[in-house]
């Protein structure tokens, strides 16, 4: 069981990336936080976790970047089965109405955090959609009982047959 | 890297330890005798260091036993002065041994149970009577995670005890040692409760399954005639040792259940079968109709109803049923070729007194299942103890049944690590404790276990088995 669950900020704004990145700092030692400034960077960084057999968990993702915009890479990133299961969440305050649209419809967007954001906020989002994610795509919960959402864990591992032995 | 080599080393070990037997001629004990060695010790270190699942191990087991020691086998085609080979058939049959069966119907109900929420639902209401002071809310969320584990894997009760205990926890002080206490509360009253009836634990399978294959059935009514008895004081005595060691220091705690019984017409037919099931086995010794022959009917009733359909029947925990087969199928191929027997008569056990023989099964079951899976404790113990009691070795107290039941019990009496059982491994997950407070509270619920398994080995049994 080696491969990390990691999570992608993607911002082009500097003090923005790393305002997040500093509020990401308790989840960092059990999901590696990886960031990237634009759409290709992003492609990059997704490529290099791939190859290592590592899974992107969240991709936290603003919508004005240079070159591609935020929604149309979601949108991409669709096409690519491993990252389809990727949880995807918007931060920004300048997705219009359409593009977010565009982005819940045809990028599977799972949540909007709006700029400017509070730490707690924040982090609830993310231990939210990494439950759901672990959830779903791990066999054993057991290692993330501390940091995410123990409750929502716990019913899981009643349901989904951990057993005696 | 360093996992792998763990394995392959692992692997390495249990092939040579096949191996070796092959090699060897020891006196007094018969050829099949030296196979089913061999198989034996790969069987313990696959078991003890898992290199692979240990269900896996368990087929592995049934495997070599068909190919090598079976009528059908390779070796001994013929009946020799030695050794009656078994028919193939006894070991794949342990697949369907009544046992097996008996636990396919628990896991069919405790599915459909918690599909419907009946177990939470029940926890809420059983719950309510136990008021709001910290010490009867842990009395009471014991009580009923041992109910609820009695019948349902202490797994899943654990797994959904958690629920109810974490909002309570993240309004408890950090400080407050009630929040230790209830976090251990619950694996400790699921792994007790699971004690108390033959579903409650697949270590109870081993034991029931190599009584039968001794021709010796168990009744579901009388195993918790012997069992109850001693749960109900160890539960006890559990609480009043967590609240010794964790003393609460807050003296209100809000208990917030939410939630309503489901009403539907599939939920109902399930509150219904699962009643009428649970009652005919507690009875079964007042009307006669064996448990595993009761075991059919929740299983053809949800499945004729679509309760359980083809995906809930894939998700059946089929591992631990194939686990107890291979258990099973250890210990009869341990007896039929005389392993079990030539292990038993290298040691000098008469000069041993049965009281003795009695806190050393016990310790031993307990201490294996404190860093083994307690169905493999059981599987390896259980044939020894069959043994020794068949062989009259051992003197006039030392019943078949008694000692299978001493091994049973304490191999689910292990709480002191987080990797002893799951519930363990559940509770400590959460954060909420350190492994010293396992470690400390195990080992005392440990000893006191092992006193009163002695005690009731000792008193209470025997005046119910004869």
């Amino acid at each position: 069981m080696d491969d990390k669950i990691y999570i992608l900020v993607v911002e082009d704004e500097l003090e923005v990336m790393d305002a997040l990145i500093k509020d990401l700092e308790e989840f960092e030692s059990y999901f590696p936080v990886e960031a990237a400034n634009n759409a290709d960077e992003a492609r990059e960084v997704i490529d290099y976790i791939i190859d290592h057999d590592h899974k992107i968990g969240l991709i936290l993702c603003d919508h004005v970047l240079p070159g591609q915009n935020g929604v149309d890479l979601l949108i991409d990133l669709q096409n690519r089965p491993e990252v389809a299961k990727s949880k995807k969440v918007l931060v920004t305050g300048q997705a219009g109405h359409e593009d977010t649209i565009l982005a819940i419809n045809k990028a599977d967007l799972d949540h909007y955090i709006a700029k400017p954001w509070t730490k707690e906020d924040l982090e609830k989002v993310v231990v939210d959609q990494l439950t759901d994610y672990v959830i779903n795509n791990k066999k054993n919960l057991l290692p993330y009982m501390a940091i995410l959402d123990t409750e929502k864990l716990s019913d899981a591992i009643r349901t989904n047959q951990m057993t005696d032995h | 890297m360093n996992a792998q080599y763990k394995q392959l080393t692992s692997v390495i070990i249990g092939v040579i330890g096949f191996i070796i037997p092959f090699f060897l001629n020891i006196p007094g004990l018969s050829e099949a005798g030296h196979v089913a060695l061999s198989i034996f010790f790969i069987a313990a270190i696959f078991w003890m260091l898992e290199p692979v699942p240990i269900y896996a191990t368990s087929i592995l087991v049934i495997l070599l036993q068909v190919f090598f020691l079976s009528k059908q086998g390779v070796l001994f085609p013929e009946i020799t002065g030695e050794y009656t080979p078994n028919s193939y058939t006894d070991f794949i049959g342990t697949l369907a041994n009544p046992i097996i069966i008996l636990f396919l119907g628990g896991f069919v109900l405790a599915d459909a149970a918690v599909k419907f929420d009946l177990d939470k639902n029940l926890t809420r209401v059983l719950l309510k009577p136990f008021g709001s002071k910290p010490k009867f809310i842990l009395l009471g969320l014991m009580v009923v995670t041992a109910i609820l584990s009695a019948f349902m894997s202490n797994t899943a009760t654990t797994a959904m005890m958690m629920t109810v205990i974490l909002p309570i926890i993240a309004r408890t002080q950090t400080s407050d040692p009630l929040r230790i206490g209830l976090a251990l509360s619950i694996p400790f009253a699921a792994n007790i409760g699971g004690i108390a009836t033959p579903i409650g634990t697949p270590p109870n399978a081993v034991v029931i399954g190599a009584l039968s294959t001794q021709g010796i059935d168990i009744a579901f009514t009388e195993w918790m005639v012997l069992a109850v008895p001693l749960v109900v004081i160890v539960l006890f005595a559990t609480w009043l040792i967590l609240m010794w060691l964790f003393k609460p220091a807050s003296d209100r705690v809000e208990m917030d259940m939410k939630g309503v019984f489901q009403k539907n017409k599939e939920a109902i037919f399930v509150y219904v079968v699962f009643a009428t099931t649970v009652i005919l086995w507690i009875t079964e010794t007042f009307h006669g109709i064996g448990s595993s022959i009761i075991a059919l009917i929740p299983v053809a009733a949800l499945s004729l109803t679509g309760v359980l359909d083809k995906e809930g029947i894939r998700k059946l925990p089929w591992e631990v049923l194939w686990l107890v087969a291979g258990g099973i199928s250890l210990g009869i191929s341990m007896e039929s070729t005389g392993l079990a027997e030539w292990i038993i008569t290298s040691i000098e056990w008469s000069s041993f007194s049965t009281i003795f023989l009695i806190i050393a099964f016990s310790l031993v079951a307990i201490v294996m299942s404190n860093f083994l899976s307690n169905t493999v404790s059981a599987t390896l113990l259980i044939p020894l103890a069959v043994s020794l009691a068949n062989s009259g070795v051992a003197g006039e107290g030392f019943n078949l049944i008694l000692v299978s039941l001493v091994i049973g019990v304490s191999a689910s009496l292990a709480m002191m690590l987080p990797i002893s059982t799951p519930p363990n491994a559940i509770a400590m997950s959460t954060g909420t404790l350190k492994t010293s407070d396992m470690t400390r509270a195990g080992f005392v619920i440990g000893i006191f276990g092992l006193l009163m398994v002695t005690l009731y080995a000792l008193f209470y049994w025997p005046l119910i088995l004869n």
